[in-house]
């Protein structure tokens, strides 16, 4: 019953559109994260699902229901901010138990679903205190423990992590993670850090200046983006691009020419572009290798900072062919240093084009000899 | 301490300390003179602050108690002291009650509701409330005498009337109240309306107790203003046994004869429901009572 269609969904506030016509279909048990830089209307997206902000057109169905009139608490939602919105002046119990005491349940409803989510987020010894002797982990806990008291057909999530401190968030993210597969309810999930949709999400929903980008799961959206800009906001460090122009396409292989005059081949379809026509050619760092010996595809280039983790190995490189610096993720053994003169292999298949407006040309399967 | 002071700096606490001294003796010191005039024998305003005999006549006159005349019989003080200050307790908690109860509505309306015309009745009520009651007071006199005409209860001469024109000074409460709401995280709000509240309980179970601390000084502030406030209850208000504490204590200073000793204890004894009250309310004006709402 936890489904939830978004139908040609805009909203403005005032002048200002803020989503402009989305669509959108979730299943019910469904773990899907919104993830879009700052500003780009998530917060506002999940606010209109929740109610909390009208909708200027379009229409949002929970459960079957159509509910774009219906008020936050009949819409079989729950919601978790990001702030985490605790009421002070209640104990962990009384911040839990809130709704279900304006619905009316009866004590002994009241204290099984306060207990039952106290269990599940292992807070019981918390129950009797105030949100103000609380760490912050634990005031998240008592914020999701409030929502899972609720029983919603949809949880909804506000960035929920992103007031705690790293090693607490990924301790949280499993726990979430946990609680979804404990729960099988819907979650609905909102970041702007692409590990969290990453590693939470079975679909990944991209957001860019009001608008969906991309649907898919974390590894269709890393290997299959659909443009520049989920190719760029998908991936850590974000991808290599250059400007690049058509030199000759056939079903498998398209050529480019670089600026200075170097030319790489990439497994994409470009025969509905002309020749001469300018492209945006998209590499990721971890599939370009560094070295110092000739390579097929390759660029050539000076190493300008070599970052090294431990467990990896960053390159940042000057070349010719691009003005910008080319980012290489390579193996911890790799010996350039800073000013070495390097070649950058460009697999074939690991390399995207782009057209003008930033779509995705088709890519061609590899043919393995 | 932890953290090494230069020498200079020693000095310069020092200084400050009796500075700080000084004026608390100077803030003190008029308490102290009307204390020491309420228990010196006569009325004399000048004399020494710690008086030679200690006599209670003022104070048997201020709580209504008889003293023996120098005939030997005993006499009744003429003017209802305490009465008086029946009267200005009465009003002062009423009309805190009443004001304290408009504002933190009205308030919330202003700090959360949109609505056209918000920005407009904000500065209206502020720019009214500026002129001082002095000024309206023939208006004032002519309203309530023509209200007293229809609805008797809130007619010239009835505390309801004084806690009618009370109630409406509340232009600086408002604001107050509305500023502390804004400090108030919207996201609590919300998360109430998820959890069901309608607004009223959205404002009645969250967002009141959690401004406990700035009503109690709002109430504190109007009860003190109803008690010692003047013009307005000298104009609405004259039979002696309906007077509040600040006119009747006027009657006590003829042209002829300035009673100086009986208006002193009778000032002490108008303080006293301020203090009271402030010592009651001073329980719920503990801080951080907001606190650990919100991240951390
Ligand atoms: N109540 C509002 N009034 C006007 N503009 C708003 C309001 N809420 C959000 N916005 C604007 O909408 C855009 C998207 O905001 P938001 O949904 O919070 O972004 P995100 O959560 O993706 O960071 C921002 O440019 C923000 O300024
Ligand atoms: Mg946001």
């Amino acid at each position: 019953m936890g489904d939830l269609q978004i139908k040609s969904l805009h909203k403005s506030f005032g002048d200002v559109k803020v989503l402009q016509g989305l669509d959108l279909d979730i299943q019910d048990g469904e773990f899907v994260v919104f993830v879009g830089p700052s500003g780009c209307g998530k917060s506002t997206l999940l606010r209109c699902i929740a109610g909390l902000e009208e909708v200027t057109s379009g229409e949002i169905h929970i459960g079957g229901k159509r509910v774009d009139d219906v008020p936050p608490s009949k819409r079989g939602i729950a919601m978790v901010f990001q702030s985490y919105a605790l009421y002070p002046h209640m104990t962990v119990a009384e911040n839990m138990a809130f709704g279900l005491k304006l619905a009316g349940a009866s004590k002994q409803e009241i204290a099984a679903a306060v207990d039952h989510a106290a269990e599940i987020l292992q807070i019981q010894p918390l129950l009797d205190r105030l949100p103000k002797a609380l760490s912050g982990g634990q005031r998240q806990r008592v914020a999701i423990g409030r929502a899972i008291v609720r029983k919603p057909g949809v949880f909804l999530f506000d960035e929920p992590l992103s007031n705690l401190d790293a090693s607490l968030r990924v301790k949280m993210r499993v726990e979430l993670a946990r609680l979804h597969s404990e729960l099988k309810t819907t979650m609905v999930y909102v970041t702007h850090d692409q590990v969290e949709a990453m590693t939470l999400a079975k679909r990944i929903v991209v957001i860019n200046m009001g608008r969906i980008e991309q649907v898919g799961t974390p590894l269709e959206v890393y290997h299959q983006p659909s443009n520049t800009f989920v190719a760029g906001f998908i991936g850590s460090p974000k991808m290599n691009f250059m400007e690049c122009a058509l030199v000759s396409a056939d079903e498998a292989l398209a050529t480019v020419k670089l600026s200075d005059g170097a030319v790489l081949q990439v497994r994409a379809d470009a025969r509905t572009k002309a020749e001469g026509e300018k492209l945006t050619l998209g590499i990721r760092p971890e599939h370009i290798s560094a070295s110092q010996t000739e390579a097929h595809n390759s660029l050539h280039g000076r190493v300008q900072v070599a970052e090294r983790l431990g467990d990896t190995t960053f390159l940042y490189m000057d070349s010719a062919s691009t003005g910008d610096t080319i980012t290489v993720k390579t193996d911890p053994e790799n010996t350039l240093n800073a000013g070495d003169e390097a070649h950058m292999s460009f697999p074939r298949h690991h390399c995207y084009l782009f057209d003008s407006q930033g779509q995705t040309l088709p890519r061609t399967p590899r043919v393995r000899a | 301490m932890a953290i090494v002071i230069d020498k200079s700096q020693r000095w310069r606490v020092l200084a400050a300390h009796v500075f700080l001294i000084a004026l608390c003796a100077v803030v003190i010191f008029p308490l102290l003179m009307v204390i020491s005039i309420s228990l010196r024998p006569g009325n004399f305003a000048t004399g020494k602050l710690i008086p030679d005999t200690i006599s209670f006549e003022h104070w048997r006159f201020a709580l209504g108690l008889p003293s023996t005349a120098a005939d030997g019989h005993l006499v009744y003080p003429d003017l209802p002291v305490l009465r008086w200050l029946w009267n200005s307790v009465k009003v002062a908690t009423l009309s805190a009650t009443v004001a304290l109860f408009l504002s933190t509505t009205a308030a919330y309306a202003f700090a959360r509701i949109k609505f056209t015309g918000k920005k407009a009745a904000l500065m209206g009520l502020m720019l009214m409330q500026m002129f001082p009651a002095v000024l309206a007071l023939v208006a004032i006199h002519a309203i309530f005498d023509r209200i007293g005409n229809a609805f008797p209860l809130f007619g010239i001469d009835s505390h309801w009337a004084l806690v009618l024109a009370y109630s409406g000074g509340i232009a600086l409460h408002i604001w107050t109240i509305k500023g502390f709401y804004e400090t108030i995280p919207v996201e609590i709000e919300e998360a109430a309306k998820v959890d069901g509240a309608t607004p009223w309980q959205t404002f009645y179970l969250v967002l009141l107790p959690m401004a406990v601390p700035i009503l109690m000084v709002i109430f504190l502030l109007a009860f003190i203003g109803a008690i010692i406030e003047y013009p307005v209850a000298s104009v609405l208000l004259h039979q002696q046994d309906n007077l509040t504490m600040a006119v009747g204590s006027k009657m006590f200073l003829y042209d002829q004869k300035y009673l100086w000793g009986d208006f002193a204890a009778a000032a002490i004894l108008s303080g006293l429901p301020i203090t009271v009250v402030f010592v009651l309310a001073q329980k719920w004006m503990i801080s951080g009572l907001t606190a650990g709402g919100i991240k951390g």
